[in-house]
């Protein structure tokens, strides 16, 4: 079934969905740019709600058009399906005591697990690409980009 | 000057209070108003500024509703909706009526407190659907598209009363020209009107202004009611540019309108008001009123009389037109009627909103002798 959609004057736009069910799902853009989303599961009479912001509206729809096919709690994964189901995993790490000081041309961090380290975030400063030469520090949080076999052997290498 | 700033002063920590408890602001900025002005400790009176101020609130008010009245979507609605505005317009405008008869005002103030008592607050219930996550009920949309009716019912109370002066004709007749150009501009530069609204500097927020203005100085020369020609213009600038315009009159709408309704609160004197025995049973009957109306539409569009107590639950506030129709058009004698109603009923109806599904139980448990 179709999505309905109506203009609800002094708030915002209503969509709903009757879903074969009998379950209805609506979704209420306000000017404010927040989402209120309800679930009213057929033969019951209660509406449940959710009251989203923008970014977690956006969120939400990944998770349901099916982008994001993993989501851990520090990483992502995600699959071009334009390129032979290419999948991609991105994700985050802080780094410890053990690599603190080190480089990252002096770890071969790329060619002994096939990672690249895509970003570095020290102290909110944030470097994209960091150079061979550029030096850990112990809380470093760095970004992480590979297949998830590579993401794994990193972990294993570096990480534990 | 300090007059505003003592009563503004208080009403953002009254603002600030409600927001915290989720709790709609309006009879508060009243109450305070009854407390520092003539009716309670006499410490703030009203000026010209402050005049000038609130009826700066009205209009930005009355502009953003037009906003609201967008034809086309109006026009779309089928016949739900005129049921639904109907049987809500006669009960509530006919008892009101009675009411005022009953009190023993004239005709002309009887109309102005019958419009008063008719009307529910859009802010508190539009506020209390989203605050109190009921956007998804079927009911809630009744609910809006009601306030809506009620909205195009005070443009016709507004034109019946503004008419009332010498020449009832040449007032009409203006005000439909002055639509007829409004609409056919909107309609033709609806493309420029829409890429004007987008830009992000100083001018649409000044042309919003100018417009206002400007709305004040066309009544003053022709004797058109200014709060009729703002309308319009919202109404002809929802064809183009409905979201951006009410975001560029916010900001002015949200501080006049805080001067406005405490400066109402402040000028109200209770010393023509009638007894309180009076007072309570015209309360009371609001209340009901709207409880019969709310279940009579929630039989008819929803099949169902409990719909109705969700409808009356949002419905039951009257709130900022009253006031505007008790200021503009009532009488001394109708301005305290006017404010304890709004008083008691915005407070009756923020609870009955904030508990509706509550209600709706234990309804449901009477009706069916559990």
């Amino acid at each position: 079934m179709g999505f309905f959609h109506q203009v609800l004057p002094g708030i915002g736009t209503k969509y709903e969905l009757e879903t074969d069910s009998g379950d209805i799902i609506s979704v209420i853009f306000m000017a404010n740019g927040r989402v209120q989303l309800y679930t009213q599961p057929a033969r019951c009479p209660d509406c449940y709600a959710a009251d989203l912001n923008p970014m977690e509206t956006r969120r939400l729809g990944n998770v349901l058009t099916g982008a994001i096919m993993e989501a851990e709690e520090e990483g992502v994964e995600i699959a071009f399906s334009a390129l032979a189901d290419l999948r991609i995993a991105v994700h985050t790490y802080i780094i410890g005591a053990k690599l603190a000081g080190k480089a990252i041309g002096d770890l071969d961090i790329r060619s002994r697990t096939g990672v690249t380290i895509l970003a570095v975030s020290r102290e909110g400063k944030n470097t994209v690409n960091p150079r061979p030469d550029f030096r850990f520090v112990a809380g470093d949080a760095v970004v992480v980009i590979g297949e998830s076999d590579q993401i794994r052997a990193f972990e294993q290498e570096f990480m534990e | 000057m300090e007059g505003i700033a003592i009563a503004l002063a208080v009403c953002v920590g009254v603002a600030f209070i409600c927001r915290r408890y989720a709790i709609p602001p309006i009879p508060f900025y009243i109450i305070t108003g009854l407390i520092i002005g003539s009716a309670g400790l006499g410490l703030v009176g009203s000026s010209d500024i402050s005049e000038w101020i609130a009826h700066m609130g009205l209009l930005f008010l009355l502009f953003t509703m037009g906003l609201h009245l967008h034809p086309g979507e109006v026009a779309k609605r089928r016949g739900s909706f005129l049921k639904a505005g109907l049987i809500d317009l006669c009960i509530n405008f006919i008892a009101g009526f009675g009411v005022a008869y009953l009190i023993g005002l004239p005709l002309y103030d009887a109309v102005v407190l019958a419009g008063a008592f008719y009307i529910s607050s859009s802010a508190i219930a539009l506020s209390s659907l989203i605050d109190n996550r009921k956007l998804g009920f079927r009911e809630s949309d009744t609910v809006i598209w009601l306030m809506v009716f009620e909205d195009i019912m005070l443009v016709l109370l507004l034109i019946i009363l503004a008419s009332q002066d010498v020449s009832p004709l040449r007032t009409v007749g203006i005000i439909i020209c002055m639509a007829a150009i409004l609409f056919a501009c909107a309609r033709r530069f609806t493309g420029r009107i829409r890429l004007f609204f987008a830009r992000e500097d100083e001018l649409p927020i000044l042309v919003v202004f100018l417009s206002v203005v400007l709305a004040v100085a066309i009544a003053d020369l022709t004797g058109v009611p200014d709060s009729l020609l703002v309308i319009i213009l919202g109404s002809a600038i929802s064809l183009a540019a409905s979201d951006r315009a009410e975001a560029v009159a916010r900001p002015f709408r949200e501080v006049f309108l805080v001067v406005f309704f405490v400066f109402f609160g402040i000028s109200v004197s209770f010393s023509g008001a009638p007894s309180l025995v009076l007072l309570g049973s015209v309360i009371a009957l609001a209340i009901l009123t709207k409880f019969v109306s709310g279940v009579l539409i929630g039989k008819t569009i929803h099949r169902r009389a409990l719909s109705g107590v969700d409808i009356w639950a949002d419905t039951t506030s009257r709130g900022e037109f009253s006031i505007l129709l008790a200021l503009l058009y009532g009488s001394p004698a109708v301005v305290p009627v006017v404010a304890a109603l709004v008083v008691v009923t915005s407070c009756v109806g923020s609870f009955t909103g904030k508990y509706s599904m509550r209600i709706r139980r234990w309804c449901g448990n009477v009706t069916s002798g559990n």
